[in-house]
């Protein structure tokens, strides 16, 4: 095998002035042709920052590389070293030799250019001799290589034409048109959903093998990178832990930090001795449905309604963690602001303990708030910023009721803290002063400080790494058992329903198609898109199976 | 529960302000803006005819103090109270409404107790002093009025900085012979007055309109935006115009014609930012507790909408000071009072050009325009987490 990409003890400090941040420390990789080489680790973890370094793309000035090499060799094995090139020559290795794809769909590709506008252009910088026909039929072909439908006519149509999926295609084949040797992939598929991950991880797989290129795959995800790697480097706080083949690395891992990341995965999680107690009917769904009108033309008619929600019915218990599981755009969202009443329902109805709140009017609502609350996905947003944590906690106590007095409410406050695994002092602190994880904790904490009877998890762990997503995932279970509460987890994940869900149900575009306990769900599904769903899922210990027969 | 006090972190506001004051644009707008405050607090003191003190016939008298306006003892209570006020430990918006509330009380008082002789006579110190009645005087610095036109001294007329040998005017006479520099410094009231009342009254109406627009959209949102669109289609130069043409000239009313139609930018930052926070997590969270309507609008959308309100009422406080030298200079500003646009105007009304009236009030203008653009351009700087450094 001809090494293709060899990294050298490379170091890269980020800052400026006299404050530097040794983001990547020390580490050595080598890639060769036709291989796969993972980078995987948790956030912050530096393995952006090391294929921003490969392609020397860091922010202008503001990095320094104090020692280290990196050098692509060609067929002849003749070796440049891209930390000493110079812009032009990096310039055409970009692009060229190197190809990149980024992780969000959405925003790599430039909206006011067609894509076919975009694939040329890449053409026409690295192979000038190309005549305009020539580059016509390299572009469509590049297209119909990543499997995209009529790519004659689809040369012609703007990047919001596409859905995601077909956007991290149109990049691939960007990043593949000037065929280059190396392909850099930074969490390309993270932004997916799983369905359509799995069929990008496959074309992937089969470019690779067509045109004998190799791969650095940048990823946090194991069943990712049991289903691709030929090789796993685990990166930490800069510093490579652990590297060698896949199969090896994956099943037994040297290094303790690999061995805990894999003993995160929520699959491989232990799950507890869940007591057995009697279920109370708490929230119930009955066929519930959430429209929003398509307006058109000068009056703004009603043209069609887009049926967002369509005639779900469900039922939470308490003491029970029911999940909702869907791609992206299925409804499962809406679904859960409607039960809250945080969206209008349009037809249907909510029960809540036996009391139908769907059309209760704002002010008796307004109390029963306090039965069901609420943390949402996005860690950065969940708390106001520019109020302490001391007073998101005490206020919706204070207006409910709940203490007698300030004091009171501030050692129930405290008390809370210490059930979600914070130190006391965060009550003074403000949200941007925690991590991600801590702060999912204030938010189950500040839902929790009225006591509810049922709490809504808009997917609270998805936006988090796998060892705090487990810490998070223990807490919910713990609080679910001992409080006797009802959940509904809305969730992407299959691994996590799996820990988590006592019940399980699908939705797919706005209608419920299966429900079940979660188990017999996940063993024997019954309806078709739940057996696509589930087939997609990157699961380390089916890869682990289905490659290496381990 | 002791140990829980131990680590207060700075709140938003408090890191605002370090960024801001390490910033020299910053610093050099708020010295200018904090001298202007003082100078036309104590302007009476600084520029007056008025003796501060004198003796006459072994009798001690203070005919300064005598003399005094109520908008003099209002401005001097508004200052000390803001003093007093910035060292409270409250809420920013209880201080504030505090500070108003002291205003409003001071001027009631002021204007039932204070009673200044109607009729002034600035000679007659001057002529006292002439016959060797006064055993002691203590003048202010400037001793001249912005009104006193040194009838006593025969014929003056406008004169060049430094010109008189008996008398001294550092920045000269205007064409009724009164010294530029007093009246520069009684002006500097209707400058800052000018700014903040018209851009406070602005934001009050941008505020409430355009966080009711943002937060309750859908018809509200529609009803506010044509309303916006008709206050935006108003030239506010010219209603002023026709407003002084039809009601005569009050500064009131053109800080409240300015505050009225300037608010329309105002209520689209508030509503652009609304309609932001609205789907914000937190703000739904806030809901989903159950919290009531104003401090769901007040206490978690508000402050985070606040920024670029900040930045931009810093420039809306520019624009009105400019306007009002507009009207000054065009003529239809106040018809005895002093202020910069229209000394701005004597400049270029007789025959020669005086440059002493055109330079200095014009560049006392252009400093305060100045000062308040670098402070809203910090402002915008740091709370901006983009440009702050650091990030």
């Amino acid at each position: 095998m001809t090494v293709l990409l060899q990294i050298d003890q490379l170091v890269t400090e980020l800052g400026e002035g006299d404050s530097w941040m040794r983001a990547v420390d020390g580490i050595s990789i080598t890639l060769e042709a036709g291989q796969t080489f993972c980078l995987v680790g948790e956030s912050g973890s530096g393995k952006s920052v090391t294929a921003l370094s490969v392609m020397g793309l860091l922010p202008y000035g503001r990095y320094r590389h104090p020692q280290g090499r990196v050098r692509l060799f060609d067929q002849q094995s003749n070796s440049e070293d891209l930390l000493l090139a110079d812009d032009s020559t990096l310039r055409k290795v970009r692009g060229g030799r190197i190809g990149m794809i980024f992780q969000e769909p959405m925003t790599s590709l430039n909206p006011v250019l067609t894509v076919g506008e975009q694939l040329e252009e890449v053409l026409q910088l690295h192979q000038p001799a190309l005549t305009a026909a020539e580059r016509k039929k390299r572009v469509i072909n590049a297209l119909k290589e990543v499997q995209i439908p009529q790519a004659e006519s689809r040369i012609n149509e703007y990047p919001h034409r596409l859905s995601g999926g077909q956007r991290q295609r149109v990049m691939i084949a960007m990043a593949l048109i000037c065929e280059p040797d190396l392909l850099i992939a930074d969490e390309p598929t993270t932004a997916l959903d799983v369905t359509v991950q799995a069929e990008i991880l496959k074309l992937m797989r089969e470019l690779q093998l067509k045109h004998g290129m190799g791969m650095l795959f940048i990823t946090h995800d194991f069943g990712v990178v049991a289903q691709i790697a030929d090789t796993v480097g685990v990166m930490r706080k800069g510093k490579l832990v652990e590297s060698g083949p896949a199969a090896e690395v994956l099943t037994h891992p040297q290094h303790e930090y690999t061995q805990s990341l894999i003993a995160a995965l929520p699959e491989r999680l232990q799950k507890p001795n869940r007591p057995i107690i009697q279920h109370d009917v708490l929230l119930e769904v009955r066929d519930l449905s959430v429209y929003f009108p398509v307006r058109r033309g000068l009056m703004r008619r009603v043209v069609d309604n887009f049926k967002a929600v369509d005639q779900v019915s469900l039922q939470v218990n308490s003491g029970e963690v029911v999940a909702l599981v869907g791609e992206s755009g299925c409804g499962k969202t809406t679904l859960g602001r409607a039960l809250l009443r945080l969206q209008e329902v349009t037809a249907g109805s909510i029960f809540l303990q036996g009391q139908d709140i769907t059309h209760l009017a704002a002010k008796p609502l307004r109390r029963l708030r306090r039965q069901m609350q609420v943390v949402f996905q996005d860690p950065g947003s969940s708390l106001n910023p520019r109020l302490p944590i001391f007073t998101s906690l005490l206020e919706p106590m204070r207006v409910h009721g709940v203490g007698h007095d300030d004091d009171e409410r501030k050692q129930r406050a405290a008390a809370l803290l210490d059930r979600v695994e914070m130190p006391t002092d965060s009550l003074w602190r403000y949200p941007h002063e925690f991590s991600g994880g801590q702060r999912q904790r204030l938010a189950i904490a500040r839902a929790l400080v009225l006591e509810p009877k049922f709490i809504l998890c808009d997917e609270i762990t998805s936006a988090l790494d796998v060892s705090v997503q487990a810490g998070i995932l223990r807490l919910l279970r713990r609080l679910v058992d001992e409080e006797n509460l009802g959940m509904l987890f809305i969730t992407h994940n299959m691994g996590v329903v799996e820990y988590l869900a006592d019940r399980m149900a699908v939705m797919h575009s706005g209608k419920l198609v299966e429900s079940g306990v979660t188990q017999s769900v996940l063993k024997t599904p019954q309806n078709d898109y739940t057996r696509d769903l589930l087939a997609a899922v990157p699961r380390l210990d089916d890869s682990l199976q289905l490659r290496w027969g381990r | 529960m002791t140990d829980m006090a131990i680590q207060r972190s700075k709140p938003w506001s408090a890191q605002v302000l370090g960024t801001l004051f390490k910033r020299t644009g910053a610093r050099i707008g708020m010295l200018w803006i904090f001298l202007l405050v003082i100078v036309s607090t104590f302007s009476p003191f600084i520029a007056n005819s008025h003796p501060i003190y004198m003796v006459v016939d072994g009798q001690a008298s203070s005919p300064l103090l005598r003399h005094l306006d109520p908008i003099d003892w209002v401005w001097l209570a508004g200052f000390f109270m803001a003093v007093v006020v910035v060292f409270l430990k409250l809420a920013i918006w209880k201080r504030l409404l505090l500070w108003l509330s002291a205003i409003a009380v001071s001027a009631l008082v002021a204007y039932s107790i204070a009673s200044p002789p109607v009729l002034v006579i600035y000679e007659q110190y001057r002529e006292m002093e002439a016959a060797g009645n006064i055993e002691f005087v203590l003048r202010a610095p400037i001793p001249y009025s912005a009104k006193d036109y040194l009838r006593d001294y025969g014929d003056t007329g406008i004169e060049s900085p430094l010109a008189s040998s008996q008398r001294l005017h550092v920045l000269g006479t205007e064409e009724n012979g009164a010294d530029v520099a007093a009246r520069m410094i009684h002006a500097s009231r209707i400058a800052l007055g000018i700014g903040f009342i018209a851009t406070g009254i602005a934001l009050v109406i941008g505020t409430i309109i355009g966080g009711l627009m943002g937060y309750f959209s859908g018809i509200i949102d529609i009803i506010g935006m044509r309303l916006v669109e008709i206050f935006e289609a108003i030239p506010t130069l010219f209603l002023l115009l026709s407003f002084v043409a039809f009601f005569g000239r009050s500064i009131y009313m053109m800080m409240i014609i300015i505050g009225i139609t300037s608010w329309s930018g105002y209520a689209r930052y508030v509503r652009a930012e609304f309609l932001k926070l609205r789907q914000q997590d937190f703000v739904q969270s806030a809901i989903a507790c159950g919290l009531p309507l104003r401090s769901i609008l007040f206490r978690h959308m508000l402050p985070n909408g606040l920024a670029p309100l900040l930045v931009a009422a810093s420039f809306g406080v520019a624009s009105a000071i400019l306007a009002e030298a507009t009207l000054s200079f065009l003529g239809l500003g106040l018809i005895d009072d002093p202020s910069w646009g229209q000394m701005l105007n004597q400049a270029v009304q007789s025959s020669t050009f005086n440059w002493w009236l055109a330079v200095f009030p014009g560049g006392a203008i252009f400093m305060t325009v100045f000062a308040y653009n670098l402070l809203g351009e910090s402002l915008r700087d740091a709370v901006d987490p983009h440009t702050r450094k650091g990030h």
